[in-house]
């Protein structure tokens, strides 16, 4: 009698890489987004075969130090998204194309009103690259490179470029797959790539800085099976009721359902999928979004509207997105003496972490500390704020992430403190472009290339991004928009819809202070909705071989 | 239970009532048209309007309305197919109050409409000609409901509207007086108080039925 071994968790070499790891936090700051046209089915097949090979999977790499087999770190990882007007061309069997859920196979561009891409944000603006003729979308595959230098991307995207004129002589075409120009750079509106790169401190180190100031992508959510350290879960799983929020006891890890096909999610069942479960199983959407950044209308406005409320800018700036700009949360640290000495810390202990003079005892003793400084940028939730007091009820990070605050102090409401928000969990990807070193206009080439991932579009970024970034209802809001990402159809907007409260203790004396007229601050520049492919899926339609039958 | 007369009410101190009739559609063919009574129905619903301005705005306490056709049951296998032996027009109302008084405020306010809606249904144009046998009519249709539209509480509409619209007033108050002294904020405040009318709830108010916020203030 033959016994079978079952095993649990995910098969992270068949998860493409770009799903579970940040790269940016690995050491790859620059990134290069290159994107491709398909106009023959066997070049395009053919340049997917090519790239398999040299695609980066979830594997942990060995530094890493989390499991005991692992692949070294390279020194560029590429990763390949295709979509649904990709996937057509690609041959993929019109019953697996009809499986497909709605928002992916209508595309971003066609899910405008929902995303409140209006105004300047309207389609009619983005990049000359996501344009359409014939109303299909233009781009059909997506090729992303990380690095860890430029000289590493340049040979990466080098090689990319082999694989696509290898593919188009075997399909005797030169235009069976195409690469698009189109994206705006600093220098013209017609880049054959899009860059990212991590923002450069005052000494040359990239940072996690975004355009405005920020520190970005603290807190990514964490899922089971995921490879990750397993103290992450720690802010980036699911809060549970009776723990506190600072240990591990607080969070459980969200089910691997929520991030991968094919994986049972928060509701004990798995999302819903295209056929066959081959196509589908490990694989995910991405959303891939160009956010143009006015600095020059943010910094004019964090001036005017701090002095106009009194309010020390740098406070004014923590208010909108609930974290200080060194990264601190508000709710934590609601002092910025509190904030700057825990930033002291949590700086001191990374130098001494990968201080090459220090014995190995000393950087051990000091990687514990680090973890566990940064485990506090993570570990917490608004239990204590409800009113919103220090973090405002509609900052941006507690608008995007409410970490069980929508029971709203009522004990019980629900289930779990998490359930209106465990199944609208992104995590987020991508890097800053451009350079905003010249802050006195808007128009420069600097935003940040922002990329989403999850297994529902629209039931993950869509719903974020429609009802608690647009809207404000469910923090008792009213209509009001998140401060940084509100979009307006047109300019003349009555100055009192465009405002954010800083609420205070409601048993106080203080009053509460309302900024208005928020400008735009963020245009939507462009983008797509995206299929990540498992390696067994991009082999079968690179073969011709996925079968729904 | 058709004419159990059983309306959706929990709990049972609340005064939020939910109303659902089934009424049935004459069968064949409409005089003088190539098409049958349900047709004309639908082509009817299909030209009201809506929001603020559907006849159902004017009806007193109305939170949520919905008129429809429901043409068949749904075969689910297996067993014997079943049909309905009639199309029905379906009003369900959830509204504040008790059931009486809102129909009659429906016939008060909109009696054409609710002649042009209801005029292929069976036995309606022989037996409503008034509040008090409209009333009785929807009461015959009526079936019982266990389900509430969830998005209001069970306050008259007019008191909620007014709240929505002091909420947003006071709202555009506050953020516009940030920062002035005592006395400029007592005298502004009285001019604000003036201006709304706290108390009185027919206006300065919020527009029944509106969707947007453009259209809600039109009436304030």
């Amino acid at each position: 009698m033959t016994t079978f071994e079952i095993r649990s968790g995910v098969d992270l070499h068949d998860v493409q890489g770009n799903i579970i790891k940040g790269y940016g936090r690995y050491g790859f700051p620059v990134a290069r987004y290159v994107t491709y046209r398909i106009n023959a089915a066997v070049a395009g097949r053919t340049f997917i075969k090519l790239l398999v090979p040299m695609l980066t999977t979830s594997v942990p790499w060995s530094e890493s130090g989390v499991v005991e087999e692992g692949t070294k770190q390279p020194p560029s990882t590429t990763n390949v998204a295709l979509t649904y007007e990709g996937l057509r061309r690609l041959g993929v069997p019109e019953r697996s194309l009809l499986s497909f859920p709605d928002e992916f196979v209508m595309g971003m561009r066609a899910r405008a009103s929902i995303l409140g891409d209006v105004g300047a944000s309207a389609p009619k603006n983005w990049d000359p690259v996501w344009q359409t003729e014939d109303g299909q979308q233009p781009v059909h595959l997506l090729v992303t490179i990380n690095a860890e230098s430029s000289d590493a991307l340049a040979q990466r995207y080098e090689e990319v470029g082999l694989a696509a004129r290898a593919a188009n002589d075997v399909a005797g075409d030169s235009a069976g797959v195409q690469q698009l120009a189109g994206h705006r750079s600093a220098g013209g509106a017609d880049a054959a790539f899009q860059d990212g790169a991590a923002l450069r401190d005052e000494h040359g180190t990239p940072g996690p800085k975004e355009h405005f100031g920020y520190t970005d992508g603290i807190s990514d959510p964490y899922y089971k099976d995921s490879g990750s350290r397993s103290s992450n879960v720690i802010g980036g799983g699911k809060r549970l009721r009776d723990s506190s929020p600072a240990t591990d006891a607080g969070w459980a890890p969200l089910a691997t359902g929520e991030l991968l096909l094919g994986h049972t999610d928060e509701a004990l069942e798995y999302p819903a999928a295209p056929v066959p479960s081959t196509l589908s199983k490990n694989g995910t959407y991405l959303v891939y979004r160009k956010l143009h950044q006015n600095v020059a209308t943010f910094d004019r406005y964090a001036a005017s509207e701090a002095a106009k409320l009194s309010m020390e800018e740098n406070l004014f700036r923590a208010k909108l997105v609930g974290r200080w700009p060194n990264g601190a949360p508000l709710a934590s640290f609601p002092t910025e003496a509190e904030a700057n000495a825990f930033n002291a810390k949590l700086e001191q202990a990374k130098a001494d972490r990968f201080d090459e003079t220090a014995t190995p005892t000393q950087r051990a003793a000091a990687t514990e500390r680090h973890l566990e400084l940064k485990e506090q940028q993570s570990g917490f939730d608004y239990r204590e704020d409800i009113a919103g007091e220090s973090c405002p009820v509609g900052a941006h990070s507690r608008r995007a992430n409410p970490r069980g605050s929508l029971e709203f102090g009522q004990d019980h409401a629900f289930s779990t403190p998490g359930a209106l928000v465990n199944r609208r969990r992104i995590a987020r990807r991508g890097l800053p472009y451009g350079d905003s070193s010249d802050r006195s206009v808007d128009n420069g080439d600097h935003g940040i290339i922002f990329m989403a991932i999850g297994a529902s579009i629209n039931r993950q970024f869509e719903f974020v991004q429609q009802q608690w970034m647009n809207f404000g209802n469910d923090f008792r809001l009213g209509n009001d928009q998140d401060a940084l990402l509100a979009s307006w159809p047109d300019e003349d907007i009555d100055p009192l819809r465009a405002r954010m409260t800083f609420e205070v203790d409601p048993d106080g004396m203080e009053v509460p202070k309302i900024c208005t007229g928020i400008p735009q601050f963020v245009e939507t520049r462009g983008g797509d909705y995206f299929f990540v492919p498992s390696l067994t899926a991009l082999s079968a339609i690179a073969r011709g071989a996925v079968d729904p039958t | 239970m058709v004419g159990a007369g059983g309306g959706g009410r929990l709990p049972k101190s609340s005064k939020h009532y939910g109303l659902t009739a089934l009424c049935p559609i004459k069968l064949g063919t409409a005089p003088g048209r190539n098409s049958s009574y349900e047709a004309v129905v639908r082509e009817t619903l299909a030209g009201l309007d809506s929001h603020e301005r559907s006849p159902m705005a004017r009806v007193p306490n109305t939170y949520l309305a919905r008129l429809y056709i429901l043409k068949d049951v749904f075969y689910e296998g297996r067993s014997q197919q079943e049909h309905l032996k009639s199309q029905y027009l379906f009003f369900g109302s959830d509204f504040h109050g008790e059931l009486e008084p809102y129909l009659r405020g429906m016939w008060e306010n909109i009696e054409p409409e609710v002649r042009l809606i209801w005029q292929h249904c069976v036995a309606f144009g022989s037996s409503v000609n008034s509040a008090e046998s409209f009333v009785d009519y929807i009461k015959k249709c009526q079936v019982s409901n266990t389900f509430l539209f969830n998005g209001s509480n069970d306050r008259p509409l007019a008191e909620q509207l007014k709240g929505l619209y002091l909420k947003q007033e006071f709202g555009d108050f506050v953020a516009s007086h940030q920062g002035a002294s005592d006395d400029e904020l007592r005298s502004a405040f009285l001019s604000f108080a003036e201006r709304v009318q706290v108390t009185k709830l027919d206006g300065p108010t919020w527009r029944p039925g509106a969707q947007t916020l453009e259209s809600a203030r039109t009436h304030s």
